[in-house]
């Protein structure tokens, strides 16, 4: 009865852990990501990419604010992980952009892309992504 | 720490050496071929090689779709569609479709 009792809890044990897996896995990937060669190289290139004050930004808010060549008052968000590049027209969400590599890239070498086609190649940019348009319910 | 990361990627500027970088972006963060401008015109035949080198990457990685930019420090990305060894740095970004 006892041995039982015993494998039912190693089996109990064992399903909790395969449970609790993916969330220990979200919670950690950043930083192991972080550590990782491929991430380390990128991180160097975006760092001689920004000026030290994009960095500060990119850091503290999360996001790299990147001025339009072709449109006055445009800015574009482009955030640290992935995500939609935000485009900014006086202070306000206009739309919403999706781009992304054929090939699998580090994070900071997707915000080096970003940076790098809109300040020289805006006009390409803005024909190869999808565009959600924001609508201002007021 | 701006100065240093720069040093780190092989790029001297206090020295007055122009050492010129081609990076491609990939899975793995960026690979790097490097040379020496100054030698390149002095006919250092290791340098000859490495910009053969970079301009042979740069061929393939473009006939594959990658954008090619220009980068210079201070100053905005410029987009390139031929090889120029007398850039500090090129950057190879990866054919970009629509998420």
């Amino acid at each position: 009865m006892s041995w039982i009792t015993q494998a039912l809890t190693t089996l109990g044990w064992i399903v909790v852990a395969f449970a609790i897996s993916p969330m220990v896995w979200l919670i950690f990937q950043p930083y192991i990501k972080r550590w990782s060669r491929a991430e380390r190289r990128a991180t160097d290139l975006l760092r001689d990419v920004l000026t030290p004050e994009q960095c500060r930004q990119l850091l503290w808010h999360g996001y790299l604010e990147v001025p339009s060549q072709s449109v006055p008052h445009r800015v574009y968000r482009v955030p640290r992980t992935k995500g939609y590049v935000q485009v900014m027209e006086h202070g306000r969400a206009v739309m919403r952009l999706c781009l992304q590599p054929v090939e699998c890239l580090p994070d900071a070498d997707i915000v080096v892309l970003h940076k790098l086609m809109i300040e020289a190649n805006e006009e390409t940019y803005l024909e190869k992504a999808n565009k959600y348009f924001c609508v201002d319910m007021n | 720490m701006f100065v240093e990361s720069r040093r780190q990627s092989g790029l001297d500027y206090e020295g007055g050496t122009a050492v010129g970088m081609l990076r491609v972006m990939s899975r793995r963060g960026d690979d790097r071929v490097t040379w020496d401008e100054q030698k390149v015109l002095v006919g250092d035949p290791e340098a000859i090689a490495a910009v053969r080198e970079a301009e042979r990457i740069f061929a393939q990685e473009r006939s594959k779709g990658a954008t090619a930019f220009r980068v210079d420090p201070g100053q905005p990305a410029q987009r390139i569609e031929q090889f120029d060894q007398t850039a500090e740095q090129i950057i190879l970004v990866p054919r970009v479709v629509g998420g």
